[in-house]
């Protein structure tokens, strides 16, 4: 009896969360996720989903579950496509940012779920070099991030906390200053990976040759 | 013979010991600095063979065979080296083990003994150098390659231990236990070295060797995916570089949406007052307004103004009657004053026939003293009558207290 109360009460917070239309993944809701990597709790979810036309959808090898629509009709098609419109207009920024940090903190592997920013220590970083002061100077200006300052503090800070809104960071402690990258940014890494094997764009061999070239240079 | 090369390898030892820290200082930058050290030590040590010098132009490196020792002796991470050759501790193993037939066919039994111990010393170097060689390939894996910085050279090191583990896995292809078991024939002692010692160690080797092929490979992949990521941003930026007006195509409007898209609008959005829209304030006033009503209780409905009879007139005059002790205590001063002797508090109790418990009384009466303003109090003395407490110093019991004119 408890038991079944403990699951439904765990089931409750979760369907919230996705018909929120958050990302669900071990950084964003460890419960959750651990949750639905159980086969009767994701029947369980989706059977009182699908109620509503919705239906539970993964990405990223199931890094990462979100709401989808069961079945799509005239109105649900449009939203589908304004959300595929937003995303698309993230991507450039977005990419961009991803590199400035990877480059930034000088490290091999872009950011994933569960990995660490410390933001003072990145910003220290940015300040320091002026190629980085430049790349965030440009990207904080899209739409995405809108800043209109000229300092970097200002700057970095309002990139940080438009990425916390928009679901790619959370701030696990209000009062440090450190970031946790969520699952939502696997997706964004999906979703290039979508575009690109898609529309054939060979992403990672043009950037492989170029790497070369400037070997070579 | 073997008095004198015991003799010898304590002397080497001995002169490793001594000369400890230029070997150590040498294995850590990997040549010879030779203004740091003396220059009798290097020679000594070059005799000795501890040291060489590849090419005549070339700095003094250890020996390989030193260096071997102490990286597995400190389990030294930068180890890289494995020896996979397994065909000629095999060919070796062979030819002891002919030796030893042959010894005993020839009733040499002190010849034989030798071999034997030979065979054993090999076979058993050659099942430990497996296992270390497994042993430095879980190492690796373990610290996922940490000794090398970027993710190229952790693919590269990847690449070479996994050419590593299927060096060593052809080589344990080469032992034929049936050629083995005929070799040794129906001898215990070889029966029991070639057959169940090798035997047990290189099939556990074998398992403990495909375990740690699939974790390269599971690596491996890691590794790919992280720069197949990175690769992915960078040449994201390279493509809208080089096309700036690229903008990706429509990929929900077919038919047949990719799951991936298919995202549901939130139900359930997160809500928040635009307090700066002027067109919602008389909306919000008045939500605002009714917060404030908000009762759980039924209301009892009360006359907020009815009719209540009122009348102007004078203020009466009112007063707080005082405490009837206080007031007692009051006329104990007063009858200090009067009859101007030191009268003991309990005393004028007991003679006014006053209903308190003397302690109340007491406590009172030292509360009015202190109560007095300092130039009142500076009238009266207040002097407190008791004892010491028997067993606890410092505390003292007050049995009645006396007050007088000063």
């Amino acid at each position: 009896m408890s038991q079944e109360q403990v699951v439904l009460v765990g089931m409750g917070t979760l369907v919230e969360r996705l018909l929120k239309g958050q990302f669900i993944c071990k950084t964003t809701d460890e419960d959750g996720w651990r949750a639905l990597q159980s086969g009767a709790m994701r029947e369980k979810v989706e059977a009182y989903l699908n109620q509503i036309n919705r239906t539970l959808a993964s990405a990223a090898d199931g890094e990462v579950y979100f709401c989808g629509y069961l079945q799509l009709g005239e109105n649900e098609r449009k939203v589908i496509s304004s959300q595929f419109k937003d995303i698309c207009s993230a991507l450039i920024p977005m990419v961009e940012w991803l590199v400035l940090v990877q480059e930034a903190s000088g490290q091999d592997a872009p950011l994933t779920e569960g990995a660490a920013i410390r933001l003072t220590e990145l910003q220290g970083r940015i300040e320091d070099t002026p190629a980085f002061r430049e790349q965030l100077a440009k990207l904080s200006q899209y739409r995405l991030f809108g800043s209109t300052s000229t300092q970097v503090d200002n700057q970095i800070k309002l990139v940080f906390r438009r990425l916390v809104e928009l679901g790619y960071l959370v701030r696990p402690n209000s009062e440090k200053q450190i970031y946790l990258a969520t699952g939502k940014l696997d997706y964004l890494y999906e979703v290039i990976r979508f575009i690109d094997e898609t529309e054939g764009l060979q992403l990672e061999a043009q950037a492989e040759t170029a790497s070369s070239q400037r070997e070579l240079i | 013979m073997s008095s004198n090369l015991h003799s010898a390898g304590v002397k080497l030892l001995k002169q490793l010991a001594r000369h400890s820290d230029v070997v150590m200082d040498v294995y850590q930058s990997g040549e010879v600095n030779e203004s740091q050290h003396e220059p009798g030590v290097i020679d000594k040590l070059l005799k000795a063979g501890i040291l060489w010098q590849p090419e005549a132009d070339q700095p003094l490196r250890l020996k390989r065979t030193i260096r071997g020792f102490l990286e597995e002796a400190l389990s030294d991470e930068r180890n890289r080296q494995i020896d996979a050759n397994v065909g000629s501790a095999m060919a070796t193993i062979k030819t002891l083990a002919e030796h030893y037939k042959e010894a005993r066919q020839r009733v040499d039994y002190s010849a034989a003994e030798a071999y034997l111990a030979d065979l054993n010393e090999h076979v058993y170097a050659f099942t430990e150098s497996l296992r270390y060689a497994i042993r430095v390939l879980w190492g690796r894996i373990n610290n996922e390659f940490g000794y090398v910085g970027t993710l190229n050279a952790k693919i590269r090191e990847n690449e070479l231990a996994q050419s590593q583990v299927t060096e060593l896995l052809n080589g344990l292809e080469m032992f034929h236990f049936n050629e083995l078991t005929e070799l040794a024939g129906d001898n215990r002692e070889l029966r029991r070295l070639l057959v169940t010692t090798l035997q047990d160690t290189l099939s556990s080797c074998a398992q403990e060797l495909s375990v740690v092929q699939a974790r390269l490979l599971e690596l491996l992949g890691r590794f790919r995916q992280i720069r197949g990521r990175t690769r992915l941003l960078k040449g994201w930026l390279l493509h809208t570089e080089l096309h700036p007006d690229y903008r990706p195509m429509d990929h929900v409007a077919h038919k047949q949406v990719p799951v991936l898209f298919n995202r549901a609008e939130g139900i359930l959005a997160p809500a928040a007052v635009d307090v700066h829209n002027t067109v919602q304030e008389h909306e919000l006033m008045e939500l605002v307004s009714r917060i404030k009503s908000i009762t759980h209780l039924p209301e009892i409905a009360k006359p907020q103004a009815g009719d209540t009879a009122f009348a102007l007139t004078d203020a009466g005059e009112f007063d707080v009657p005082d405490n009837p002790l206080k007031q007692a205590v009051d006329d104990y001063f007063c009858a200090v004053i009067d009859s101007g002797v030191r009268q003991s508090a309990l005393e004028y109790l007991q003679a006014n026939d006053l209903p308190w418990d003397s302690e109340n009384w007491l406590y009172q009466v030292i509360c009015g003293y202190d109560g007095l303003s300092e130039e009142y109090r500076s009238f009266f003395e207040l002097e407190p009558v008791g004892d010491r407490h028997p067993v606890y110093t410092g505390n003292f019991i007050i049995r009645d207290v006396e007050l007088w004119m000063a």
